[in-house]
């Protein structure tokens, strides 16, 4: 059946199917009473209180779920090679001139955010933040730069060296953890619990981090650069 | 008066029904978005919209009032009853792919674009048998 | 007082919503949905969630809204149709 959308059939259904649904699903939803939740957290959580880490996420993430992050990594980069695959082939050629202002405030506010960045990805296992936080803080950095200099490019060796070397170093951690402490991703530097709330303790979690944090920060920088476009004519 | 609907609201059955409720009515405005929009980027907005219903409806249902942050400090010093982080993990995970799949339909859509010059649902239909 | 808080921040997500949907020029749909995500941080707050705040703040602010203004460049699409 060749349902185009037009503007009267497709409000109505768009309407009705709404509303049929919302009925259903908080008909189901209201009738659970408040439940018995066994939780797995209070396991973890006691289980934390060994590795000497302040914040609790981080050790989740990078540590008790570290496989996982890796994952995620690999669908980082795949998708970064997706769009530059895609949005690279155009030339792109500068012929505007950015506003004044832009220019004169970006050369005080980009050393800032550059420092909250990295500050945000190395804190991350005492306050909240972390990896990806801080690397998406560096690149909306890398943003403001790009789009205040006409000149400006980020130079590919650099970014490639740097994704290159932070995706190795993850993968050595763990095999490393693996040779030392029988354990992929294992915890094999000194950790104290007396050193819990100190900038070096969780021994190998902030490590993990850093790298996590400076592959994300690089892959977001090209993603920005390859959509930003600089020339009305393209 | 004004003691009694604060009092009425700081109830834990009201704060589940009120998450509950809310965070699908958000998924069903995202999804109603999804059904009648012809704009391409319009379609990836709403989709948008629907995955930060479901992360507010994950992170919701183990609020309890009782619980604090799963961080250490401000006077805390050891790790009693705290809220659970494994589905803070989780959803850090979930929000950053969401942002690396919508990256990449974005671009698609722009490779569609300089190819054939349409952005209109209803214009897409090369592939369809006459 | 925490109940009080959800329910305005959730009508309020919801409105911003609904509303960002309906526009017809694209630009202001845009700006609406980047306070479809602040709203979000809000709840994420109250809900004793502070990484996950920090994270939407910074991904839904900073680089959501970003890609999609750089798409609405290339496409040169100011009014929807």
């Amino acid at each position: 059946m060749n349902f185009k959308r037009d503007i009267a059939t497709r409000t109505y259904s768009g309407f009705a199917i709404a509303a049929l649904l919302i009925l259903t699903i908080l008909n189901i939803l209201l009738q659970i009473g408040p439940p018995d939740i066994q939780r797995a957290g209070d396991q973890l959580l006691a289980m934390s209180a060994d590795d000497g880490v302040a914040n609790a996420v981080t050790s989740v993430v990078v540590y008790f779920r570290g496989f996982d992050t890796l994952g995620e990594i690999a669908v980082l980069f795949i998708a970064a090679l997706g769009i530059g695959l895609m949005l690279s082939a155009h030339n792109r050629t500068t012929h505007e001139e950015s506003n004044y202002i832009l220019k004169k405030a970006s050369r005080m506010l980009f050393p800032m955010i550059m420092l909250f960045g990295v500050y945000v990805m190395i804190y991350g296992h005492l306050s909240p933040g972390g990896g990806f936080q801080g690397g998406v803080i560096v690149a909306s950095g890398v943003l403001l730069l790009l789009i205040s200099r006409e000149e400006f490019e980020v130079p590919h060796s650099v970014i490639s060296a740097l994704e290159t070397f932070a995706g190795i170093s993850y993968v050595l951690i763990g095999l490393i953890g693996l040779l030392v402490v029988d354990k992929f991703l294992g915890n094999f530097l000194p950790n104290n619990i007396s050193q819990m709330g100190m900038l070096f303790s969780g021994g190998v979690i902030p490590l993990i981090y850093i790298v996590v944090g400076i592959k994300v920060g690089s892959e977001m920088s090209m993603i920005v650069q390859n959509l930003i476009q600089r020339s009305d004519d393209d | 008066m004004i003691e009694a609907l604060f009092n009425y609201f700081n109830q834990e059955y009201v704060i589940r029904a009120l998450v509950d409720v809310g965070s699908m009515t958000l998924f069903f405005v995202g999804f109603f978005g999804l059904l009648t929009q012809r704009h391409l980027l319009k379609i990836f907005m709403s989709i948008s919209v629907m995955e930060i219903a479901i992360f507010l409806f994950f992170i919701g249902s183990i609020f309890n009032k009782t619980y604090t942050a799963p961080i250490l400090g401000d006077g805390h010093t050891a790790f009693v009853t705290m809220n659970d982080p494994i589905p803070h993990a989780m959803i850090l995970t979930a929000i950053v792919i969401g942002m690396a799949v919508f990256a990449l339909g974005v671009s698609f859509a722009i490779e569609y674009y300089k190819l054939t010059g349409k952005t209109d649902i209803n214009d897409i239909n090369e592939m369809r048998e006459k | 007082m925490t109940g009080i808080i959800i329910l305005f921040s959730f009508l309020a997500v919801i409105l911003v919503a609904f509303m960002s949907i309906i526009q017809k020029s694209l630009p202001d749909a845009i700006i609406l949905f980047m306070g479809v995500g602040l709203g979000a941080v809000v709840l994420f707050f109250v809900f004793q969630a502070p990484d996950v705040a920090l994270t939407e703040a910074v991904i839904g602010s900073g680089i959501s809204t970003l890609i999609f203004l750089m798409a609405l460049k290339h496409l040169k699409a100011e009014h929807e149709l």
